[in-house]
């Protein structure tokens, strides 16, 4: 028995040694190294520096990344291209989709990826611990990266423990514009009602939020379901997203906040006098918002399905009219089209004249995601990633990830300016022409989700945004009765140039910052605390009376309090406030 | 002598080696895990390396009950656990009853249709489930549609974003998808039930119920035993889907698991430390149950199971 014992344990010891092992292999990322085949590398290899990069080897490229929503190999016309320009096989890993265990089993082996995309702070902890790679000494032989070079500097300066400026990541969606330009058309969330129920009501001023619902009963008492019959409400609530974007609380109120001027930063909030104050203030405007929803919803204009719908079943019923405020500029994309401007029944900003809205200016100095190359690649690998890179960041790049197909979703004129063809590709998945290998455009579209330079910045080419919605012709098009209508109302051309007539908007300019990770005892409380208050928040929209909703909201207090939400609230004051110090001295710069 | 002692320890060897690959197994999958309870006296956060200097004891064990809000939280974790586990433990003998019955059918057509649909449930996912009890029981799902152009509701109930008698309707969809399965463990140990017992039964002028009650059940009992004996194994382990893809704002509270509490804690926050200790706890609570039922088991047959 005791031999026994004995053997076992030594199975015990052999096992774990063997299989800790296994975790420590790196660099293995890379597909077989198959021949290309004949034919499939159009042009023979590119230059950086003044090296000629062979194409003639098939590379798979493992691409950790958090923006994208697909995970598996890069398909359909984007795949093609990429194969056929590079001869690059892309596989992505999606933790969005696979769970954000992936992150911590990747990194616990030391190897995340060879293309890398992470949030900064998660970057930065990588950087710190050997993961990334130094791009340093490359970068400077690729032309189309070093436009950017300054931002690019100036982000790899901001990560702790690299003061020397080593360059390691490329941050996403940097800008030609400037650090405080504000370029958008219509701002990232604000009241957007159909214009033809608006008129219907006799488009009145709305004065504050009470207005706003009032305005909302009415559109849905004379349009209480859709052409289909199925019910429509004034608002739709979905829960998947709360807690998300770095701000505590559920994700359909903290956008509202930004209303009135003020944005969340984790526990904190930010006024637009540049002080913080603590998220469960009881003047303060999480609350303010979430009585807005449990008024709406005591008015019956709420969807009840709110609490136990996902977005995946909230933009079939925007798609199918059955909402009637939108608050995400992106959300017009539902239901917006060159018709429905046309005929008036689109979504547009009508302002509520109390508030006053928060924007983030253009990110010239990126997003706060960053592109990476992970420390394990070999050094053939390593150019043809930088090569790619450099493509990805060049106006020919540009045009494929932000508008598409040239022939077959733009043409170009004889004057160099764009016009669209095929508006509803991507909303309808419209097959691609057989030479891109058939397929969805929507399908075969660029799965990396995330761009070097975003779609604002100034296409050389053109002269024009890359964005479709700001081009020339474009507005031309769209210049209809409805937008004419709006600007004989309101005086201005678009809702952004209203705002800044009306010294309604508080344009926050970008800078580039690396924050701290929150310790574990930080994320520890904060989980907690998050769970206390969403779960909160959504019982208090629910709840059937004021009193029942004044008590909810002093029970959630006191729990999260007891649960040590101060140190959380501490913690978030002295990280926050490096952004804004960041942020002052930009606006001193200007 | 030493050739027959040769022999045998030959012998020995080999009959080890019988069982070997089962040990290496055992090894794998249940020792070699708990080398991972390691990450609960220090302070991990990938992708530092764990070295000594984020040694912290005991840290996340006090963090548990540091103060009145966690400790009210893992109390009802552990009340919702018990609950829930308790309900199927003391409905356990619905799958048996069901497969009695069942085998009274006569017709077999009918009763091997019964047995399929039920059956069938139990290959489905939870996310799938879900999306049934979705399109059933939402406000614009099937119930709700119909009782309200029947004019038997004013405006849509809300089923699923509520917290009334949420570990009975827990036990209801645990049921709807297992209790088929579960039933034919009994199904075949009917079978197994001698036929002369019940011909000599029926000569004795024995009832339907009759023969149910005196033959049939108590035939069926040792393997009821054992299968609750099972249950009792994994009453903390009631399972995660299930309440993880139920959950919302309205139930969390009576609905939250010891193991949606640990993924909660790990995957929500990166609390890894900490769940791992929570799971520790876990541990414990079950050597604890364990030594209860042995207990229990040794007053009641005379001898315990371990």
């Amino acid at each position: 028995m005791k031999r026994l014992l004995s053997i076992l344990l030594v199975v015990c010891l052999v096992l774990s040694v063997a299989l800790t092992g296994c975790g420590d292999t790196t660099g293995k990322g890379a597909g077989p190294d198959t021949p290309s085949g004949g034919g499939t590398s159009t042009d023979g290899g590119s230059t950086g520096g003044d090296r000629v990069i062979s194409h003639d080897k098939e590379i798979t490229i493992d691409n950790y990344n958090v923006a994208a929503n697909y995970q598996g190999v890069q398909s359909g016309w984007f795949g093609k291209l990429l194969k056929d320009k590079f001869n690059i096989t892309l596989n992505i890993l999606a933790p969005q989709v696979a769970g954000d265990a992936l992150y911590q089993t990747r990194i616990s082996s030391g190897n995340l990826g060879d293309l890398i995309v992470l949030e900064g702070s998660d970057f930065a902890d990588c950087v710190q611990n050997g993961l990334i790679r130094d791009i340093t000494e490359e970068i400077k032989n690729w032309p189309n990266l070093m436009e950017y070079f300054h931002q690019i500097e100036t982000y790899n300066k901001s990560i702790p423990g690299n003061e020397a400026g080593k360059i390691y990541g490329i941050p996403c969606q940097m800008t030609n514009t400037s650090p405080t330009a504000y370029s958008q058309d219509v701002i990232y969330s604000s009241p957007q009602l159909r214009w033809d129920l608006y008129q219907a009501i006799g488009a009145p001023e709305i004065r504050d939020l009470d207005g706003l619902l009032d305005a909302l009963e009415a559109m849905q008492k004379i349009h209480p379901t859709n052409e289909e019959g199925e019910p429509a409400y004034a608002m739709t609530l979905w829960p998947d997203w709360d807690g998300g974007d770095n701000m505590m609380g559920i994700a359909n109120v903290v956008q509202l906040t930004t209303w009135y001027g003020e944005k969340i930063k984790g526990s904190v909030v930010l006024k637009p006098d540049g002080t913080f104050y603590k998220l469960t203030d009881k003047n303060g405007t999480y609350r303010k918002m979430l009585r807005f929803l449990y008024d709406a919803q005591r008015r019956g204009i709420v969807d009840p399905d709110s609490m136990d719908q996902d977005w995946n079943a909230v933009y079939p019923k925007i798609a199918a009219g059955r909402v009637h405020l939108l608050w995400y500029s992106w959300q017009g994309g539902f239901w917006n089209t060159a018709e429905r401007l046309a005929d008036g029944t689109a979504f547009i900003f009508v302002p509520v004249m109390d508030q006053n809205y928060y924007a983030d200016s253009d990110t010239y100095y990126g997003s706060g995601r960053v592109f990476g190359i992970g420390s394990g690649v070999d050094e053939e690998k390593f150019l043809r990633l930088m090569e790619f890179l450099d493509w990805y960041a060049s106006p020919d790049g540009l045009e494929y990830q932000h508008i598409g197909i040239e022939g077959f979703n733009y043409t170009r004129g004889s004057d160099g300016k764009l016009t669209i063809k095929n508006e509803n590709a991507l909303m309808d998945n419209l097959p691609v022409p057989e030479e891109w290998g058939g397929g969805g455009f929507n399908d075969g579209n660029n799965a990396i989700n995330q761009w070097i330079v975003d779609a604002i910045s100034i296409n050389p080419k053109t002269g024009e945004p890359y964005s479709r919605t700001y081009w020339s012709t474009y507005k031309e098009a769209t210049r209809t009765e409805m937008k004419r209508q709006w600007a004989e109302k309101f005086g201005a051309e678009e809702p952004a140039e209203w705002m800044k007539k009306n010294n309604k908007l508080i344009v926050s300019p970008n800078v580039s910052v690396t924050l701290p990770t929150d310790p574990n005892d930080i994320a520890v409380i904060r989980n907690s605390c998050e769970e206390i208050l969403e779960e909160y928040s959504w019982k208090m929209i629910f709840c059937g009376s004021d009193d029942k909703f004044d008590a909810l909201w002093d029970e959630m207090v006191a729990k999260m309090d007891g649960n040590d939400f101060d140190l959380v609230v501490q913690f978030d004051l002295e990280k926050w406030q490096i952004e804004l110090d960041a942020k002052k001295a930009a606006m001193e710069n200007q | 002598m030493k050739l027959l002692e040769n022999k045998r320890k030959l012998r020995s060897l080999r009959e080890f080696l019988y069982i070997l690959p089962f040990l290496v197994l055992v090894a794998i999958f249940a020792y070699y895990p708990l080398y991972g309870w390691f990450y609960a006296f220090f302070d991990y956060k990938p992708p530092f390396p764990l070295t000594w200097d984020r040694f912290v004891g005991f840290k996340w064990f006090h963090t548990m009950v540091s103060n009145k809000v966690r400790i009210a939280q893992l109390l009802s974790v552990l009340r919702n656990t018990f609950a829930i586990s308790g309900i199927s433990l003391a409905f356990s003998w619905f799958p048996m009853m069901f497969a009695i019955f069942l085998n009274e059918i006569k017709c077999t057509a009918f009763k091997k249709f019964v047995q399929t649909v039920t059956t069938l449930p139990n290959f489905i996912s939870w996310v799938l489930v879900y999306s049934i009890a979705y399109s059933v029981f939402s406000s614009t799902g099937a119930i709700n549609t119909v009782a309200m152009s029947l004019g038997l509701l004013e405006e849509p109930k809300i089923f699923l974003a509520s917290s009334d008698h949420i570990w009975l309707k827990m036990w209801l969809w645990l049921t709807w998808k297992n209790a088929g399965w579960a039933a034919i463990m009994y199904i075949a140990a009917i079978a197994g039930i001698d036929e002369e017992l019940i011909t000599a039964a029926k000569v004795d002028g024995a009832s339907r119920m009759k023969i149910i009650w005196h033959i049939t059940i108590p035939c069926l009992l040792p393997t009821y035993f054992v299968i609750v004996m099972l249950n009792l194994a994994n009453f903390l382990s009631n399972g995660f889907e299930q309440f993880y893809v139920f959950q919302n704002a309205f139930n969390k509270e009576y609905i939250q698991v010891l193991d949606l509490y640990v993924y909660n804690l790990a995957m929500g926050s990166g609390g890894y430390s900490l769940s791992v200790a929570v799971s520790m706890f876990k541990s414990i609570v079950s050597v604890v149950l364990l030594c209860i039922t042995n207990g229990i088991s040794k007053l009641v047959r005379g001898h315990g199971f371990i």
